[in-house]
Order: structure tokens, then sequence, then C-alpha cells
């Protein structure tokens, strides 16, 4: 029995406070999440998606409205959530193995219990043989591989990814998409989901969230059509193109077409 | 346009196994060159200074108590060896201290100084003041208070020694990836998990900078603490001698110092590169 408002947020604005004016990040945005739905947040570059995400993830405090995970308010970090960042954020001290097992570590579990899933989950995303690497002998991909699967090491119940390709090149980006929604597919579990890409946003999402304006509101939800699993192919798919035409018309219209005003 | 400078099909694999040999040929050279430069090039002329004071004192016939020929010094440095030794290793043991009791000291205040942010606030723009101060000064103060002896020393060399740590350990634990800590506060680790698990290893290659700096303050606390405590060490060996004008004397005690000196460093230098080398930082 899946939850259909797993992830609810309410009416939750941003706003900071910089000397006498008040900045207001995010306006009043509503949205649910279901059990196990890949929601993608779409937007460009400085929209308030990520402060969104972070607020969800309990990292930051919402000025105003409420957010709720599994029937519970977030006021805080929670251990069920998984995070990865735009940067891998790998201890460089640390083998590819020992970084998946981070997590682990800082919640005071047995490491040893953990092993199998975390080179499991390695040799998923094809980095089987690099459990011993240090991340500086890693390639960027391979970097924010490892962070994928130490976002999913302690079997979090959402997985919030903040921008986690943006850093990378753009045939590596495609090889991480696939790679995320290969093993997405496997793991199943609710996915939040920050980019300014919309290719991306369309491949991986069961639904896009598109963000507008500042204070950013969403401008639209919506319902991504395609099957799953996700073949790399899909995005020679015209209707897959269709799609991302009508969503780059929106974030224009939201934004006076690329940050001109609409005289 | 002709094909004269390329070569014919028959002997392509010989001439590019020919090249390839001369191309490994002329990296070799281009290292040995290169050892030689960096290497070779600084002791020469070390060398070439010590053999110019040595003829410039032996055909001017300078008397020794203004300056001996570097052979003068190395006699006398073999002749009072008994005496240097002792004295040596009053100095070497109090720098020694003086530079791990900073070391902890300089550890323990940064600490407090990036966990407290009101501690912070009231210190630390003080400890960057501090530094200013040309500490030199104050040594006096520390006999007035400690007395003539090793305590006085030590405590002095500690308070030089201490600053250099402090802002670089504070620059170090300071130094960790916001995206790092966010994820650590992510999975609800407690400061303390995130201090030694993130925080301390990112801010060695700081912490090292810092301690090496520390480890030649500590040496030229001693020294200045031994010319005015007047009691033991090299330092009140120079002083000593210089009363007698036995200028040897004098430079025979600063040769064995700057021995010291460079092997301190060096120790320092060689445990950072181990620790550097094993947290995969790359090598400063």
């Amino acid at each position: 029995m899946t939850d259909p408002h797993f992830i609810r947020v309410k009416d939750v604005a941003k706003t900071y406070v910089t000397g006498a004016t008040e900045v207001e990040a995010v306006a009043h945005v509503d949205f649910d999440v279901a059990e196990g739905e890949f929601v993608s947040i779409l937007g460009p570059s400085g929209c308030g998606k990520s402060t969104l995400l972070m607020m969800c993830a309990g990292l930051e405090p919402a000025s105003e409205g409420a957010i709720a995970i599994g029937g519970k308010p977030v006021s805080g970090p929670r251990r069920e959530f998984g995070l990865i960042f735009q940067d891998a954020t790998l201890l460089p001290w640390k083998s590819a193995l020992e970084n998946v097992l981070f997590p682990i570590e800082m919640m005071k579990l047995d490491k040893s219990a953990y092993r199998a899933r975390a080179i499991g989950l390695l040799e998923q995303v094809g980095l089987g043989d690099f459990l011993a690497k240090r991340p500086s002998e890693l390639s960027g991909g391979m970097r924010q591989r490892v962070a994928i699967c130490r976002a999913l090491i302690h079997d979090p119940s959402v997985l919030m990814m903040d921008e986690p390709f943006s850093a990378l090149d753009a045939i590596t980006r495609d090889e991480m998409n696939e790679a995320l929604a290969r093993i997405w597919e496997t793991q199943r579990k609710t996915g939040l989901f920050v980019t300014h890409s919309i290719r991306e946003a369309v491949f991986l999402a069961d639904r896009v969230l598109v963000m507008s304006g500042r204070p950013s509101t969403i401008a639209l939800d919506f319902r991504v059509p395609f099957a799953r699993p996700r073949r790399p192919e899909l995005v020679e798919d015209p209707e897959f193109a269709r799609i991302c035409a009508m969503l780059k018309r929106t974030i224009e219209d939201g934004y006076g077409r690329a940050g001109k005003t609409a005289a | 346009m002709t094909d004269a400078t390329l070569p014919e099909a028959g002997s392509s694999a010989d001439l590019i196994r020919a090249r390839k040999a001369e191309r490994i040929a002329r990296a070799r050279k281009a290292k040995t060159l290169a050892v030689f430069k960096h290497v070779g090039l600084p002791i020469l002329t070390a060398l070439t200074v010590l053999l110019a004071w040595e003829i410039v004192v032996d055909l001017n016939g300078i008397p020794k108590v203004i300056l001996p020929a570097p052979s003068d010094i190395a006699e006398r440095v073999w002749s009072i060896r008994a005496l240097l030794y002792k004295n040596a290793i009053s100095t070497t043991t109090e720098a020694v201290a003086g530079f791990a009791i900073a070391t902890a000291l300089g550890v323990g205040l940064a600490t407090a100084l990036v966990y407290s942010s009101w501690l912070r606030a009231a210190l630390y723009p003080n400890v960057v003041f501090f530094q200013l101060i040309p500490k030199i000064a104050l040594a006096p103060l520390f006999i007035v208070w400690l007395g003539i002896g090793a305590e006085s020393r030590l405590t002095f060399a500690v308070f030089i020694s201490f600053f250099p740590v402090v802002v670089a350990t504070i620059t170090g634990l300071s130094n960790v990836p916001a995206d790092m800590l966010r994820l650590c506060r992510a999975l609800t680790a407690s400061n303390w998990q995130i201090f030694w698990a993130v925080r301390f290893p990112y801010a060695l290659p700081h912490l090292f900078s810092g301690m090496k700096i520390a480890i030649t303050f500590a040496i030229i606390g001693v020294v200045v603490g031994e010319f005015i405590t007047a009691n033991k060490g090299l330092g009140y060996l120079i002083m000593f001698a210089s009363s007698m004008a036995e200028t040897t004397t004098i430079l025979a005690s600063i040769s064995v110092l700057c021995a010291i000196g460079l092997g301190l460093f060096g120790l320092v230098t060689l445990a950072e590169r181990v620790v550097l080398k094993a947290y995969g930082h790359k090598a400063a």
C-alpha cells in the first residue's frame, strides 16, 4: 500500500532577511509526492529550487508553511533521507568502498553488516573493480557514482539530489542519468531531484515540477508519460523532444523570456 | 613537395623503435639535469662560499677572533664535542618539549574557537593581534615571572611557537567543503564524530604548515631564553664564548644549532609527508 501523500509540502515559503530588506526566495510552494515516485524539480540557476530541497531534507528551516514526510513533520535531518550533492564530496583519504560505508560509520552501525551491500551497490554502477581506489584515482563520473551508492547504503526511504550531475560534462552526464535510472528502478525509493537540465528532468522522473519566477512558485506540475524501465533511446523519441520543448517554453514564460522583461 | 623526409615502408618499424629509444634517452638526460639543478647546484653553491671563506681568511691573515676559517670551526666542533653535546641535548629537549606543548595547546584552542562562535569573537582578533607583537621583546618578563630555569625557557618557547599552530589549525578546520558538513548533519552525526572523522583530517595539511613554523620558532624561543637566563644550552654557550672573545666557539655552537634546526625541521617534514600521503592529501 503506497501512500499518495508520502511527501507533503504545504504552502512553504523561504525568506532571507538581509539588512533592512527581506528577500523572498521561495513563495508558497504546494505539492505532494507519492511513495516510490520520482519527481524532478526543474528551474534555472538561482530560482530557489535547491533551497526547497534543503528544507525538505530538514537542513534549513522553512520560513512559512509545513513539510511532512511519511506523516511526520520535518523538523531536522532524518536518517531515512539519502542525499547527493552537486560535488561528490567524498573523503579523499578513504577508498570508494569506505566512502560508501561512511554513513554507516557516522550512524554508529555495524560496518561489517553493510559491506556486502556496499560492494553490491558499487558493482551495480560498474565500479566493482574500483572498490579500493581513492577518489583522486577516479574520474568525476565515477566519484559521483560512489556518492550515489553512499546515499543508498543505509536504505533510505527518500533520495534527495541537488543538481548531482551539473558539474559533469555532457557525455558523462548522459551516462550518469542512465546509471541513476537503472539503480533507481531496482531500489524504488521516493526521489526528489533538483536540476536545471530539462532533458535530465524528463528522462529520470515520473513528474516534473517547473519552478519559475523569483520568489519562485511551481508554474507547472507535469506527469511524464513514458514507461519504465527508461532506455537510453528514449531521448530520440519525438514525443520526448516535444515535451522538452514545451517545458522550455514554460520556463521562459515564467521568466519573461530568459530574464528579459515582457514589454 | 617530396616524400624524402618520410621513412621507407620497409624500415618504418625500426625507425619507430629508434625514435622511441631516443625519446627515452632524452627524458633520462633531462631528469639527470633536473636532479643536478635542484640538488647538486645548491650544495655546490654552499661549498663554493665555504671555500671562498676559507681562502679569504687564509690569504688575508684575518685573526681568528674576528673570523675563523670553516676548517677552524670544524676542528673546534670536534675538540669541544663533549661540551657541545651536553648543551645541545638541553637545547634540543627544551625545543622539542616546547614545540609539542605548543602544538597540543594550539590545536586545542583552535578547536574551541572553531566550535564556539562567541569564544572566537572574543579571542580570535586578539590572537591575530598578538601575532604582530615582537614577542622576543617579552622574553625578559618570563625571567621575572619564572626565574632562570628550564620552566622559563620552555614557557617562552611555547609562547612564541603557539600562535602559528592556532592560526593554521583554524584555517584548516574551517577548510571542509560546505556540502561535506551538510552531509554529516544530514546523517545526524555528532560534533565529536564530525571533528575526528572529517574536520581534523581535512585540517592536516594546514596543521603541518603551522607545525613547520612552530618547530623553528620553538628553537628560536629556547635560544633566546638561553641567552638571557645564562644557565645552560647552546645559546648560553654562545653568550659565554662571546664574553671570552672565543669567536671560534661561538661559530662552532652556531653550526651545531643549525644542524639541530635542520634535523628537527626535517623530522616534521618527514612526518608531514607520511601523514599527508596516508590521508590522500596532495603533498604540500
